[in-house]
């Protein structure tokens, strides 16, 4: 950090002036790429590159975070312009955003052609009522964590950040063979159940970081008023936590939103199908449907975009709470 | 007084902040209700009014069932743990009580299930015998289905190749290492040295540069919180959607990878087709994942570090190496060890990533450990050798329950989370 701000200082002990170096530096290059643009045939490219470099000579901070928040965000631009793209350009070679002609064709093939509706019906199903049941059984959980100190607390906390260790594949084996044992394969229920009991940890762990900031003072002033515990629990710790009870749910619905692996072993019939499978098996066939594929995801993401947006600094300083700090 | 003036003015009820509150609640029931409509208009594939009715009529009732049981439960719960058992402690079990049994059924159940799958023969021919549910051929031989002698084989299976029961030797009497999936290169070793090659080199990566835009962001520059909101974006990205577009952008033709090196002039790479190169994808984009995760989590910890300690160690002299070396780094400890630790499991164990971009090819060229698993139960390979997949698996937890053992007590990692 400090290095980089040494460096920066205007003017060093030798009497030049960086400062002014730079800006000529950073000129010279960006003609530099002008003319080798010039020179190629208009490769526009090459004017972006003289640009660039011209930048990291003048302020190399905005010039690597201008890079790499391009790389962060260019294949999230690619696949909305391979969503827009007329089916006769679908395999075009073209680096543009905008494709020329174009269209919300993907949009509709991929309702009219794919079952891609019923996918979201069946994702939508299992994600909300994962989310529901999961922040309820947390809720109380965590309550009881915070609140008492009864014997085997520390080990069943040990416990639950164990349960973060163990490998999907782990479980996969014998959930797989639980579930055909019992006849339950193409069933949501029992993935629904998995998708709970693997959220359910890290949500105690959230939501008992949060209570143990809710001062006790506050439950006792309430049961000397004459609540008894289950009530102050209603009363005042629900209403007091609702942004880490948002975030928990949050974190349940994205977590089954976009689970793959448990759902590619249980879910084999089609019609069963979570979108993270349909999706798939669209990139999967052969003669690929980028348009139809680049449509579905955009769909599915706009609305965890937006969730994440929308929450973002308490999605994070949850995880963080509940993934570091304990 | 601006605060006090704002405090005071009564709230718009058409204030923005209600609007958009009262748009989230809304927004829910406007899909249910799009989905309905769109459905009932007919055309749409794949689902139908009668379908969404159906799956509601199984899915409210299961809800309901599910907490109203779970309450009638508690309750009787309560008072055993109160009235006969006498605990001071009753309630908070009680309030335990539902995810203990989730945890239990879920997570704890198929644990113990997997050791004992281990020492089974549970295969696609034996799998009727150890199933209640499904019907029995005739002539298929049930009478053992749990032993020791299986146990051996699996686990033996797992390194050395099986022929009749014996361990196929080479020339020299050393012992061939068996093939956990189809091909020759498919070994233990290889599998394991290629996970230890791909945990250490994301982590690498998720860390230098992790802590290098933290550390930019950390400076007093403009558009901090644009910068900010772009980079978390491949973090909020669905994850298989990252995959999968991946796999598409490194398409030798039209994946813009390729489209980018050819418009300098350079010569495209059939990056998915080639052994070294898949690589190289895969580790690309997980770090292009991962690298969010660290920067905001580094920069929390860095804008909790005071610059008093800079200043002061800048009068004494020291360098800027100097000070990185022994002021960020120690401050940044707390966050910084748990943070890695955290990464090494998840990274250890990204199997969806691999599944969803290469299935472990070309000619199982990528597997790790846990796609090895996966393809080896269910996947390219899938010999449906339950009981060989149970041992494979046992073997990974231990691998890893090991390092953790081993990275927590030298590290000190997680001892603040245990400590609390």
């Amino acid at each position: 950090m400090s290095a980089i701000t040494t460096a920066r200082s205007s003017s060093s002990p030798d009497g030049l002036d960086w400062k002014q170096i730079r800006r000529y530096g950073a000129i010279g290059l960006v003609v530099l790429g002008a003319l080798a643009t010039v020179l190629t045939g208009f490769n526009l490219g090459w004017l972006v590159i003289g640009a660039w470099l011209g930048l990291l000579v003048w302020h190399p901070f905005h010039a690597i975070l201008i890079f790499y928040s391009i790389i962060s965000i260019y294949p999230v631009l690619r696949v909305i312009s391979i969503s827009l793209r007329p089916t006769s350009g679908l395999l075009s070679r073209s680096l543009d955003i905008i494709p020329p002609g174009a269209t919300l064709d993907s949009y509709a093939q991929i309702f009219s052609e794919e079952a891609f509706l019923a996918w979201l019906w069946n994702t939508i199903v299992i994600t909300v009522t994962v989310s529901i049941i999961g922040v309820i059984v947390a809720a109380t959980g965590a309550y009881a964590f915070s609140r008492w100190r009864f014997p085997g607390r520390r080990p069943a906390l040990i416990f639950l950040l164990t349960t973060q260790m163990i490998p999907a594949g782990m479980l996969l084996v014998p959930l797989y063979v639980i579930v055909a044992q019992l006849g339950l394969t193409n069933n949501i229920s029992g993935l629904m159940l998995a998708y709970i009991t693997t959220a359910v940890p890290f949500s105690i762990w959230i939501l008992k970081g949060y209570y143990d900031t809710i001062p006790p003072d506050l439950e006792e002033a309430a049961m000397v008023d004459g609540c008894n515990r289950m009530e102050s629990f209603w009363r005042i710790i629900l209403p007091l936590s609702t942004p880490a009870l948002s975030i928990v749910f949050l974190f349940n619905f994205l977590g089954a939103w976009a689970e793959f692996l448990v759902a590619k072993v249980i879910l084999v019939s089609p019609d069963v199908w979570t979108w993270s499978l349909g999706l798939n098996d669209l990139i999967g066939t052969f003669n690929t449907d980028w348009g139809k594929y680049a449509a579905g995801s955009v769909i599915v993401t706009i609305p965890v975009l937006l969730l994440f947006t929308w929450q973002s600094k308490y999605l994070i300083s949850g995880l963080t709470l509940g993934g570091v700090k304990g | 007084m601006a605060a006090s003036s704002t405090a005071l003015s009564p709230r718009s009820p058409f204030s923005l902040q209600r609007i958009l509150r009262w748009g989230l609640y809304l927004t829910p029931v406007a899909i249910f209700l799009a989905i309905f409509l769109a459905v009932s208009s007919g055309e749409f594939s794949g689902l139908t009014s009668q379908g969404i009715i159906d799956t509601l009529l199984f899915v409210i009732p299961l809800i309901i069932i599910l907490l109203a049981g779970a309450l009638v439960v508690q309750f009787l719960l309560f008072q055993f743990l109160d009235k006969v058992v006498k605990t001071p402690h009753a309630l908070p079990y009680t309030l335990l009580a539902p995810a203990v049994v989730a945890l239990v059924l879920f997570m704890v159940y198929p644990l113990i299930f997997n050791v004992l799958l281990a020492f089974s023969d549970l295969r696609r021919e034996t799998f009727p015998c150890y199933s209640s549910v499904l019907t029995r051929a005739p002539d298929l031989d049930c009478s053992v289905l749990y032993s020791p002698q299986y146990a051996v084989e699996n686990f033996t299976k797992v390194f050395f190749r099986v022929r009749d029961g014996e361990i196929v030797r080479d020339e020299n009497g050393n012992p061939e290492f068996g093939r956990l999936l189809r091909t020759r290169d498919s070994t233990f070793p290889i599998l394991l040295a290629r996970t230890i090659i791909w945990t250490l080199v994301n982590v690498f990566f998720h860390v230098t540069i992790g802590m290098a835009l933290a550390m930019i962001m950390n400076q007093k520059i403009r558009f901090k919180g644009i910068y900010r909101s772009l980079i978390v974006i491949p973090w909020a990205i669905p994850g298989i959607i990252v995959y999968l577009t991946w796999k598409q952008e490194f398409h030798a033709q039209y994946g813009f990878v390729n489209n980018l090196i050819e418009a300098f002039g350079g010569q495209g790479i059939s990056w998915l087709d080639d052994p070294f190169y898949s690589f190289v994808a895969i580790i690309f984009v997980n770090v292009w994942l991962g690298i969010p995760f660290y920067m905001v989590m580094l920069l929390g910890g860095l804008q909790s570090i005071s610059m008093e300690y800079y200043e002061a160690a800048q009068m004494d002299g020291a360098s800027a190496l100097q000070r990185f070396r022994n002021i960020t780094i120690p401050l940044l400890r707390p966050i910084l060890i748990p943070a890695i630790t955290l990464d090494v499991i998840w990274t250890f164990n990204k199997a969806d990533l691999i599944v969803a971009m290469t299935n472990g090819g070309p000619s199982e060229s990528t597997n790790i450990l846990v796609t090895g698993l996966y393809n080896a139960a269910f996947g390219t390979a899938a010999t449906l050798e339950f009981g060989f997949a149970s041992a494979f698996s046992i073997i990974i937890f231990i691998i890893l329950f090991l390092f953790a053992i081993i990275w927590i007590t030298t590290s000190g990692g997680l001892k603040e989370i245990y400590d609390r």
